[in-house]
């Protein structure tokens, strides 16, 4: 640092007088005497090697070695810690090289009542003027980056005397800044990131000051603080008009993967080796087999639909989410199972005894339809996945949210089809395996309904799903009791419309047409609600 | 006085941020009664559990800021229309302009805004809940409008869908505080005062206790909250996030900010530094008091009071060891002092936390290994490196005090500081300081130590040198740092301030309440005129921070005192 090139800028008496006012304001004790306005010892002009005389005031004024009639002058001003080096009488270092005129007095403070505050405590060279200064006490861009030449060069240790310049030398020009002539240019270049990140120029602010840029740097650009500072580079950072260039790719669609995939085999593998127990066993054992086996299903469902598309993490649920809807849905299930060959019997006046478990006792199993729903739980997984998958690629995509949801209606019908072509191909699979007929109408039906309701459960919508899957199942459990209520006498007009429709179409009409309207309802729901870009939001905050 | 403390993320929770600082309010403020209303950040922060609280709060209500679950609050038709009113005047208030342009202008954008907000609040207030509706769809569609609105911001007619999303989902977060229930007669509008320990989400509640009871806010921020943002969401992750999304979000934490400057009645922030960006930020000056943080003395006492100054030839650093404080340059300065003054060792005190940290001062470790070999008396002694790198609590330096007491200069060094704590402590310690002139450090040291540029090792080793070299002048101006610190930077004053400005506040705008007699009728002058007259609250010898003056104005200059008279 060669503040002494600044010295020799200043006029000698002006920079006396100013550090006499200094001295004076803060402690007149002594300050009077050792640099009064005719003392040129302190000029630095004649601060020349031979001055031993003046050696403690030079180096006391080092201490708060601030001139403001210098930094009036409007060039940054270290001061008088200069006419110390020459000083034999006192050690180089001694003489406030440390504080050289660094104003310490928060030049930029907004507040100028503030800032020069600490003057008055104990520092009185300080300048009570200081805030108003367009420079502040230091200015790196002299002292650091570009020295001037000839005397100012000199380093301060070998107590160069021709630092000192003739009072004549004052008015040279201006050290060059490093940066040339548009240092806030080489501030953007170096911040150039921050810049062109920033939404605002508060952030420019924020981010500089982050990088030690203070208002005293502020300064060195001309401007009064960081936030103007901040503001002239935000309003020259280039911007092109169009920057809506499509920068957001798209993102690569997960694939299916293998863990959910297995899980979502689960349910559909057990339930083919409970139906393979039961038909291989008898009595006792075949009890506990079912028992078994409907337990083993219940974990399998449960595991399949905890983990991939089908679990229902993507919103947290609701505090008051009707935990009914599972009730319900192993209710449809197992009505599926056992309903129709029930309202068949009780059409007939049975039943007369309980189910055997298997296909072909007095109250069959429809195994078909439960071994098919069982497995189409992997379908319902690609169907989910896809959706999710595919909403996801619509929403980085789109533009707006007509464009969304236009985009993603097709999307759910088409997962829907996939899923119902599935499920119509594992029904004519497993009733040609098995044997039975495969009840194509309440099978698909009943698992149009169930993926649509686990569709809505899946993206938060979990009352319309609740509502429908109870009304479906309420509805089932009426028309087998209304079959039951026509015995009781004088009610036989209950019973008038089951069994017309199971005359007509046989027992699985009743769950075909409840279900079927139930899916119908959730499909519409479905489609007005899913299309949201809202349900598509994947809340992945922290907990 | 019933005092309704405001936190986030903060207080009672035990990994609280300004824990410390309202731990000692509260209990500096005995006369008083505390109400602590805390959101808190995390779950894991739920579950660590709270400090022990002291007996004058009487009561703690929290409601989580993480994303929770639905109140299940489902809006009838009428309410969801007012919602999309209010909700789409937010989002034009988000998306129009910028915070600059005409003043006319900026008024009118603040209105709105503040309208919208309040509008929201009535309707969380009237329907018990808006997260539902926060997040719905109709939210979402509002802001799109918003986006696409003329005159709206340059980055956000950009916005996309996720974009859109994101930005409903963390306006839903930082609106949580709407649909608390903390807004009853019995809540916040039982408060004399409303004392927001942060800005941003933590001053929501007190601006609706204001909106509601007319409670008045008082505001410290230590540091800026709108900074903070700035600062974190342009940085790490969020930097990814698309420029509308941080435009909207940064517009919307600025017109918060302003809303909450515009209804504080007073605004402490901690520091010069947070003063200038609350000024900015729309600030009444005339509300503004600097406040200093707190630091208990008492710990540095014996070290400040006792007459020996240390090592004369021992520079300390104390602080963590983090790239923003500049070890190198500090290195590279001690290089210069050895040179001038080859007796010189330094100590570096400090730990370092995170990776980061913990490679920068290996860093430094390697980089004090190749400036400076191990030297020893003589041929015969074992040699040692003049830079040593200790922590706080080995046998060397059993406390915080000890480090500072072991060195005759303090040395701070950083190129970023906020408020400079390591400073203030060795101020207390009684130190001579050479500081950079970075954050808040010259409001702190106000003429009691040395300042240098940042980033300039060579200033800092002349200055260091002309310490070292002068035991007079340090024991000036360490006495002078010590008497300025225990002026301004002790735990009483900060109590004190506050106490004073409640009592101030308070006789400013007393909170007017219908008083019911016991059959539930308004009781006529149930409330004694006297009440509302202004200075009765306030008893005379309370030490109320006069208004014109900053707090850290000081007295007759420290620096005129004998070093002995200054340390006694």
């Amino acid at each position: 640092m060669s503040d002494l090139g600044e010295l020799d800028r200043r006029d000698a008496g002006g920079e006396a007088g100013a550090r006499s006012g200094a001295a004076g304001l803060g402690e007149p004790g002594y300050g009077a005497g050792a640099s009064g306005p005719g003392e040129p010892g302190h000029a630095p002009g004649a601060a020349g090697p031979g001055e031993p005389g003046h050696a403690p005031g030079a180096s006391r004024l080092g201490e708060w070695g601030y001139a403001p009639g210098a930094s009036r002058v409007g060039e940054p001003g270290y001061a008088p810690g200069a006419a110390g080096p020459g000083e034999p009488g006192c050690a180089p270092g001694a003489c406030g090289p440390g504080e050289r005129g660094y104003a310490p007095s928060a030049s930029g403070l907004s507040e100028p009542g503030h800032a020069p505050g600490a003057s008055g405590l104990s520092e009185p060279g300080q300048a009570p003027d200081a805030s108003d200064l367009d420079e502040p006490g230091y200015a790196p861009g002299a002292g650091t980056q570009s020295p001037a030449p000839g005397a100012g060069t000199q380093p301060r240790a070998s107590g160069a005397p021709g630092s000192a310049g003739a009072p004549g030398a004052d008015r040279k020009p201006p050290a060059p800044r490093r940066g040339g002539a548009d240092p806030v240019k080489a501030l953007m270049h170096r911040h150039r990131d921050l810049c062109e990140r920033a939404v605002d120029p508060l952030e420019i602010a924020a981010g500089l000051e982050a990088h030690g840029v203070t208002d005293r740097t502020a300064a060195r650009f001309r401007h009064r603080d960081v936030f103007s500072l901040a503001e002239e580079m935000y309003a020259r950072v280039p911007r092109g008009g169009d920057t809506d260039a499509p920068e957001t790719t798209v993102p690569e669609a997960a694939r299916p993967r293998a863990d959910w995939l297995l899980l979502a085999l689960l349910p559909g593998a057990l339930t083919a080796a409970t139906l393979a127990g039961l038909h291989l066993t008898h009595g006792r054992t075949r009890l506990l087999v079912a028992a078994a086996g409907l337990l083993a299903v219940a974990l399998g469902v449960r595991a399949a639909l905890t983990r991939g598309p089908l679990s229902g993490t993507r919103r947290t649920p609701a505090p008051a989410r009707p935990s009914g809807s599972r009730t319900w849905t192993w209710w449809l299930l197992a009505y599926a199972a056992l309903g129709d060959a029930l309202l068949r019997a009780a059409v007939h006046g049975g039943p007369d005894g309980l189910p055997d478990g298997t296909p072909h006792g007095p109250w069959p199993l429809a195994t078909a339809p439960t071994l098919a729903l069982a497995l189409s739980c992997v379908p319902a997984a690609l169907a989910a996945h896809l959706l999710t998958e595919g909403a996801r690629r619509r929403l980085t995509a789109s533009r707006g949210l007509t464009e969304f949801a236009a985009a993603v209606r097709p999307l759910l019908w088409s997962a829907f089809a996939l899923y119902l072509g599935c499920l119509t191909a594992l029904l004519a699979v497993c009733a040609a395996l098995l044997g039975e007929r495969a009840g194509y109408a309440q099978g698909l039906t009943l698992g149009a309904l169930l993926l649509l309701a686990r569709f809505l459960h899946v993206h938060g919508f979990t009352h319309a799903p609740a509502v429908v899957l109870t009304a479906a199942a309420a509805a089932e459990a009426a028309a087998t009791a209304t079959v039951f209520a026509g015995r009781l006498p004088g009610c036989g007009l209950l019973a008038v419309p089951v069994e017309a429709l199971v005359d007509t179409w046989g027992p699985g009409s009743v769950p075909a047409l409840v279900c079927g309207a139930g899916a119908l309802t959730l499909l519409v729901h479905a489609s007005r609600t899913l299309t949201r870009a809202s349900a598509h939001v994947r809340t992945g905050a922290p907990k | 006085m019933r005092i309704g403390l405001l936190t986030e993320g903060g207080y009672p929770y035990v990994s609280g941020d300004a824990g410390l600082w309202c731990d000692r309010l509260v209990r500096g403020l005995g006369q008083h009664e505390f109400d602590i209303y805390a959101l808190s950040r995390s779950e894991q922060q739920e579950d660590e559990g709270w400090v022990p609280l002291p007996p004058q709060v009487s009561r703690v209500r929290t409601a989580p800021l993480w994303p929770a679950e639905d109140d299940g609050a489902v809006l009838g038709r009428r309410a969801r229309r007012r919602f999309a009113e209010c909700y789409g005047e937010l989002a034009l208030a988000l998306c129009a302009g910028g915070p600059e342009g005409a003043e006319g202008v900026h008024a009118a954008e603040a209105d709105r805004f503040s309208n919208a907000l309040y509008g929201l609040a009535e309707l969380a207030r009237d329907e018990g809940g808006l997260v539902g509706a926060l997040r719905s769809e109709g939210a979402v569609r509002a802001l799109e409008r918003a986006c696409h609105a003329p005159g709206a911001l340059r980055t956000a007619r950009d916005a996309r869908v996720p974009d859109l999303l994101t930005v409903a989902t963390h306006l839903e977060s930082a609106l949580r505080p709407l649909s608390l229930d903390w807004y009853e007669e019995d809540g916040l509008g039982a408060v004399d005062v409303c004392h927001a320990a942060s800005g941003g989400t933590a001053a929501l509640p007190g601006l609706l206790a204001g909106h509601f009871f007319g409670v008045p806010l008082v505001v410290t921020e230590y540091g800026v909250r709108l900074r903070t943002h700035y600062l974190t969401s342009g940085a790490g992750t969020a930097a990814t996030a698309a420029p509308a999304v941080r435009a909207l979000l940064a517009a919307f934490q600025s017109r918060l900010a302003a809303e909450v400057y515009r209804r504080a009645a007073c605004i402490t922030p901690g520091n010069a530094h947070a003063r200038r960006w609350q000024e900015r930020c729309g600030a009444d000056r005339a509300k503004l008091r600097t406040v200093y943080p707190g630091m208990d003395a008492t710990r540095f006492a014996e070290v400040g009071e006792s007459p020996e100054c240390g090592d004369p030839d021992t520079l300390v650093w104390v602080g963590r060891v983090e790239p923003a404080k500049d070890l190198v340059s500090l290195l590279h300065a001690f290089a210069e002092v050895r040179r001038e003054e080859p007796k010189t060792r330094l100590r570096i005190v400090g730990t370092a936390t995170g990776a980061e940290g913990e490679a920068y001062l290996g860093h430094c470790r390697a980089l004090a290994a190749q400036l400076f070999p191990d030297e020893a008396d003589g041929l015969h002694a074992m040699g040692d490196n003049p830079v040593s790198f200790e922590e706080i609590g080995g046998p060397e330096l059993p406390t915080l005090a000890d480090a500072y007491a072991s060195g005759a200069v303090t040395v701070l060094s950083s190129v970023v500081e906020g408020f400079p704590v390591g400073l203030a402590e060795a101020m207390l310690c009684g130190r001579a300081t050479v500081s950079t002139d970075v954050g808040a450090v010259v409001e702190v040291i106000g003429g009691t130590g040395l300042v240098v540029p940042p980033r300039n090792p060579r200033a800092l080793a002349e200055a260091c040198v002309a310490l070292l070299r002068d035991p007079e002048r340090r024991a000036r101006l360490g006495a002078a740092a010590r008497a300025r610190a225990l002026e301004l930077f002790t735990v009483e004053q900060n109590v004190a301030a506050f106490h004073g400005i409640y009592l101030e506040v308070v006789s400013r705008c007393p909170v007017n309440r219908v008083v019911l007699d016991d059959t539930g009728e308004p009781l006529p002058f149930g409330v004694p005129a006297e009440a509302h007259v202004p200075g009765r609250w306030a008893a005379p010898g309370a030490p109320l921070v006069s208004g014109g003056d900053p707090a850290w104005t000081p007295g007759p200059p420290v620096r005129a005192m004998p070093a002995g008279e200054a340390a006694r």
